[in-house]
């Protein structure tokens, strides 16, 4: 039986996921935060945010990349 | 023959695209993200590329479960057509019921029966069987599920905004995962399109080399690829709006950052599952994580009655489909007859169920009820806060007090 093959799917889907998560919920937090009423630096909070958002990109390119076996052979 | 079973092949196709439009579709037409229309139409236009850009999986997912080659059977054209008569009407039954069931077990299942009633039981491959099917099934949902659980609560604990001094919860300002939807959504999409059209396109190659018109070992033929996309990118379009609604508000309440999690899972479930070669079925992923989603966020329910319905019919989905097939294929070994017989009967039978269903349309207006709500929310909160800056940068100083006030209110 392929128990590892099982477990690492499981990991892999965990990973991936728990990482896009994280990556655009902090910046969707990081907007939020620069569209209060008062605050200091929104500017660098956008920044950041949006360095999350193409972060988040570049892992879901990523994936893509994998699917696609035109890229991967 | 060649002609009725492509033709069927194609059929198949046809539901596993509306079966599946609510894998990718429904919670971002649950919470809004996307107007229903246009969310099937993207979905199904991806659906099209997605069968272009790979056939690599289209001879893998099929084969094994039934012994084939020197040492086993061979499968014919007549197998092959019971086989999918089995799985389109297992298709358009739980299409009916607004279960989302997986098209690739309805499949299996129907050839399985076939194989079992057209050449006997030493046919079919138990262990592969056991563990191309059976245990994926248990463990799609299962995987889906705490990851979405996981991400569900990272989501909600990363974005969750209280005030420093007061401990009041400010405005949570969610909106943008809306926006994420999109994206996530798609790549189920896409990903749904590189996996369920290889099936019908792996059957179809099978036929033709069966039938001795393309050489044993080719690829599928481009025509097959297109046909194949067309078929299930339609299928797509026409949107199983019943099992949407199953999906999108059926199992739990569904809010953007939720369904944005469950859909992340969903995704990375997919593909990492035929990346490294263990292939899980979508819709059983899908349902996992939107599953798992629900009982990760606070103060939603997850209707359990409703899951075990859509449990009892994943535990049907092999012995009814492949009960149809069996039965399709002890009438295809009459002969010619036999075989109009059973073509008639199908026909009919999926055409019973389409005038069945006109009785309660579902249909992209009234399948997923929150779209309306959730939108009116969205821009309530936009005007309050644009109300809220414009009186902020008209009298900073002044009206410093008030908007503390409104802040912690908030």
């Amino acid at each position: 039986m392929k128990w590892l093959e099982l477990l690492t799917v499981a990991g892999a889907t965990l990973v991936a996921a728990v990482t896009v998560v994280v990556l655009y919920s902090l910046g969707v937090r990081l907007t939020a935060i620069a569209g209060d009423v008062r605050q200091a630096s929104p500017r660098s909070k956008r920044t950041f945010a949006n360095i999350c958002f193409g972060l988040c990109g570049v892992a879901v390119l990523f994936g893509l990349y994998l699917i696609i076996p035109y890229f991967s052979k | 023959m060649v002609a009725l079973v492509i033709a069927l092949a194609l059929f198949f196709d046809f539901t596993n695209g509306f079966h599946d439009t609510a894998n990718a579709m429904a919670t971002p037409i649950a919470t809004g993200a996307i107007k229903a229309k246009t969310a099937v139409t993207l979905a199904a236009i991806l659906n099209l590329v997605g069968a272009f850009l790979s056939t690599e999986v289209a001879r893998t997912v099929s084969g094994g479960i039934i012994r084939e080659g020197s040492d086993g059977v061979l499968i014919t054209p007549d197998i092959i057509f019971a086989g999918l008569m089995g799985a389109i009407l297992w298709n358009m039954i739980t299409w009916l019921k607004g279960l989302p069931s997986s098209s690739s077990h309805a499949l299996f299942g129907g050839l399985i029966g076939a194989a079992i009633a057209g050449i006997g039981f030493n046919s079919v491959n138990l262990e592969t069987l056991l563990q191309k099917v059976i245990l994926p099934a248990i463990f799609a949902p299962l995987i889906a599920g705490m990851v979405a659980y996981v991400c569900t609560r990272l989501a909600y604990a990363l974005t969750a905004r209280h005030d420093p001094d007061t401990g009041s919860k400010l405005i949570q300002k969610r909106g943008g995962f809306r926006t994420g939807q999109i994206f996530t959504s798609s790549l189920v999409a896409l990903a749904h399109g590189t996996n369920d059209a290889q099936k019908t396109m792996g059957i179809i190659t099978l036929v033709l080399i069966a039938a001795g018109t393309q050489s044993p070992g080719s690829g599928p033929q481009f025509w097959v690829i297109a046909a194949c996309a067309l078929a299930i990118a339609i299928g797509t379009y026409a949107g199983g709006w019943r099992i949407i609604r199953t999906m999108g508000s059926g199992l739990t309440e569904v809010k953007p950052a939720q369904g944005f999690a469950a859909e992340t899972s969903t995704a990375s479930a997919i593909l990492a599952s035929s990346h490294l070669g263990f292939a899980l079925s979508t819709t059983q992923v899908a349902s996992g994580s939107v599953i798992g989603s629900g009982m990760g966020r606070k103060g939603t329910t997850v209707r359990w009655n409703m899951v075990g319905k859509i449990a009892l019919g994943w535990l049907f989905t092999l012995p009814a489909a492949g009960l149809v097939g069996a039965l399709t294929a002890l009438l295809v070994k009459t002969g010619v007859v036999g075989v109009v017989l059973a073509a008639v009967a199908g026909t009919a039978a999926v055409l019973l169920m389409f005038f069945y269903s006109r009785k309660s349309h579902v249909g992209h207006h009234n399948a997923v009820e929150v779209e309306e709500a959730g939108q009116a929310v969205r821009f309530a909160k936009k005007k309050a806060l644009a109300r809220a800056r414009a009186q902020a940068s008209a009298d900073a100083t002044a009206e410093a007090e008030a908007n503390q006030q409104k802040d912690t209110q908030r």
